[in-house]
């Protein structure tokens, strides 16, 4: 008897953390539905809150843009060197380049580029949006913060393309047709489609996922503690579930 | 001092932000656009999309491994790709390329497709063009593609490899051929390591050896004695110079002699000629004579016409 009331309480616990959970998934993608639809709407960009977005994009992209541009290429540098060398010890070398445009520049670069937002954004966001006005704070932020990954994924991919051809040819300019051609060849319609589509997503879920978690938080009068974690493990679920789902429609 | 203090410590936690922000920023939202409108171009530029091409349609068998986009080479340079992969209506594989119009002039009608696949699984298409002064082809043209498989060959090749082991096999075995024919080559040469040596081998045996070569011995007595014979003192050859000294004087008297004979039949030749002088007057004379004989005869039948004691020669029969 004590066993099933046991059984019993723990469905009921199990219940209510599901129903929790939808509830707050829930919550984050309306608040990602409002602050898209508020984003779009050509109101929120007037004089006043054109600054404030003004203020969200120096702080976020530009401060960083440079030195996390120079440490992507040299990270890029340092790997395209390793995949080349090593398909050149196999006799492989007419891939290396298309090894190389495919895990770093449609793969690494966007994830990495989310990822060093999130770390960088989220330790801004908690202590600050308690109180906030949507239209005039938190969708700022939110446009500065997807805006930044989506720079930073670009720029450190045109980089790391740079980079690859440099290391392969050197600065010949004779090795550019079939540079062409070979990225040509990996951005088919479907790959490109792709690697825009999930840099928008990545870009999304960390402009979104954080500020919704710590909003949910400020309004249950959870800690903050408690609240910045949780919302972290749902963005970094959010992320292997869009790089997931984008492996699994360009490889399978 | 307190109150520079509190006023440094306000500016640390409010930082006073630099100015032009909002051109910084949309700088960089410009950046951003020029940046992906670029590379879309870019991208849109590899793939080909402001490429004038023609279409070649190539014909297979089978288009295992070949993928929209793959390049078509020509002497390893790219010369066009893939468009589309479709099935046809008799079950083959239409492989649709698209051909860059400045590059079209390197593939001619006599131009030859190729699909070629590696060990490794990855397929070439490939074109060879022998004739570069041939028409151009022209757009939408249908060629079938030879197929390279070295893979294909595996198959053929482990048959093949089988039954060259297998002959291998037969030929070393103790009782085969080769056995046996090597356990001959090395009777013969342990016979040619014998006394006799080649020579028992081609005759066979010892015995028949032995006698050849007493033949020889014989042989190498009796050409002794000839030699002593024929070319020793007062041998055959000796008296033989002596006889043909002789013959050589005798030769002399029987060239003089001729040369008499040779004046001897001038003279006669001389003779012949008179004689045939003679004989053309002998032709005149004849035929005097006969002149005169048919005088006579024709004179002897008037005689008998006219003599009245001729004969009856007729014959009456009873």
């Amino acid at each position: 008897m004590r066993q099933r009331f046991l059984s019993f309480a723990g469905l009921n616990t199990l219940g209510n953390a599901c129903v929790r959970s939808v509830t707050s998934w829930w919550g984050v993608i309306h608040f990602g539905a409002v602050t898209l639809v508020m984003a779009l709407s050509p109101s929120t960009y007037d004089r006043e809150n054109r600054t404030v977005i003004a203020k969200n994009i120096y702080t976020s992209t530009w401060q960083v843009l440079l030195w996390f541009t120079s440490l992507c290429a040299l990270i890029s540098l340092v790997l395209v060197r390793i995949i080349v060398v090593t398909a050149l010890s196999y006799g492989l070398s007419q891939y290396a380049l298309e090894v190389v445009v495919r895990v770093l520049v449609l793969e690494l670069i966007p994830l990495g580029a989310a990822l060093f937002v999130v770390l960088r954004s989220n330790m801004e966001i908690s202590p600050t949006l308690i109180g906030s006005s949507m239209r005039t704070d938190i969708v700022p932020r939110v446009i500065a913060i997807a805006f930044s990954v989506v720079t930073l994924a670009a720029v450190s991919s045109l980089v790391t393309l740079v980079m690859a051809y440099a290391v392969v040819y050197g600065f010949s300019p004779w090795g550019f047709a079939e540079y062409t051609r070979m990225v040509g060849r990996v951005f088919d319609p479907g790959v490109a489609v792709a690697f825009v589509l999930k840099t928008a997503l990545f870009s999304l879920a960390v402009a979104v996922i954080p500020i919704a978690s710590a909003l949910q938080a400020s309004h249950e009068a959870i800690g903050e503690l408690s609240s910045v974690p949780r919302g972290t493990v749902r963005l970094f679920l959010a992320l292997v579930l869009i790089e997931g789902a984008s492996l699994a429609i360009k490889f399978i | 001092m307190q109150s520079e203090f509190e006023s440094q410590s306000r500016s640390q936690q409010h930082p006073v932000p630099p100015s032009n922000i909002e051109f910084k920023a949309l700088a960089l939202v410009v950046f951003m656009v020029a940046l992906v409108g670029a590379s879309l171009a870019y991208v849109m530029y590899a793939r080909g999309v402001f490429e004038n091409t023609q279409q070649v349609i190539l014909i297979a068998d089978d288009s295992e491994g070949v993928i929209v986009g793959m390049d078509l080479t020509f002497s390893g340079f790219p010369m066009g790709r893939v468009r589309r992969i479709e099935l046809s209506d008799d079950g083959k594989a239409r492989i649709v390329v698209d051909i860059a119009r400045k590059d079209a002039k390197w593939i001619r009608t006599s131009s030859v497709f190729t699909m070629e696949r590696g060990m490794m699984g990855d397929t070439r298409l490939r074109v060879f063009t022998g004739v570069l002064t041939d028409p151009p082809l022209p757009d939408g043209a249908v060629r079938t593609v030879l197929l390279g498989d070295a893979t294909a060959e595996i198959p053929h090749l482990v048959d093949t490899m089988r039954s060259l082991l297998e002959n291998l096999e037969n030929i070393t075995k103790s009782n085969s051929n080769l056995s046996a024919t090597l356990d001959n080559v090395r009777t013969v040469t342990q016979n040619l390591k014998g006394p006799y040596g080649g020579l028992g081998v081609v005759l066979g045996s010892e015995v028949n050896a032995k006698k050849i070569i007493t033949v020889l011995d014989h042989v190498n007595t009796l050409l002794a004695k000839t030699d002593t014979r024929i070319f020793g003192v007062h041998g055959v050859m000796d008296e033989s110079q002596v006889a043909i000294t002789q013959i050589n004087a005798i030769l002399g008297d029987v060239r003089s002699s001729l040369k008499e004979v040779d004046v001897v039949l001038t003279q006669v030749q001389a003779i012949g000629s008179n004689a045939q002088v003679v004989t053309a007057d002998l032709g005149v004379l004849r035929e005097h004579v006969e002149r005169s004989l048919r005088k006579v005869e024709h004179l002897v039948n008037e005689v008998n016409r006219k003599w009245p004691l001729a004969r009856d020669t007729e014959l009456k029969l009873p």
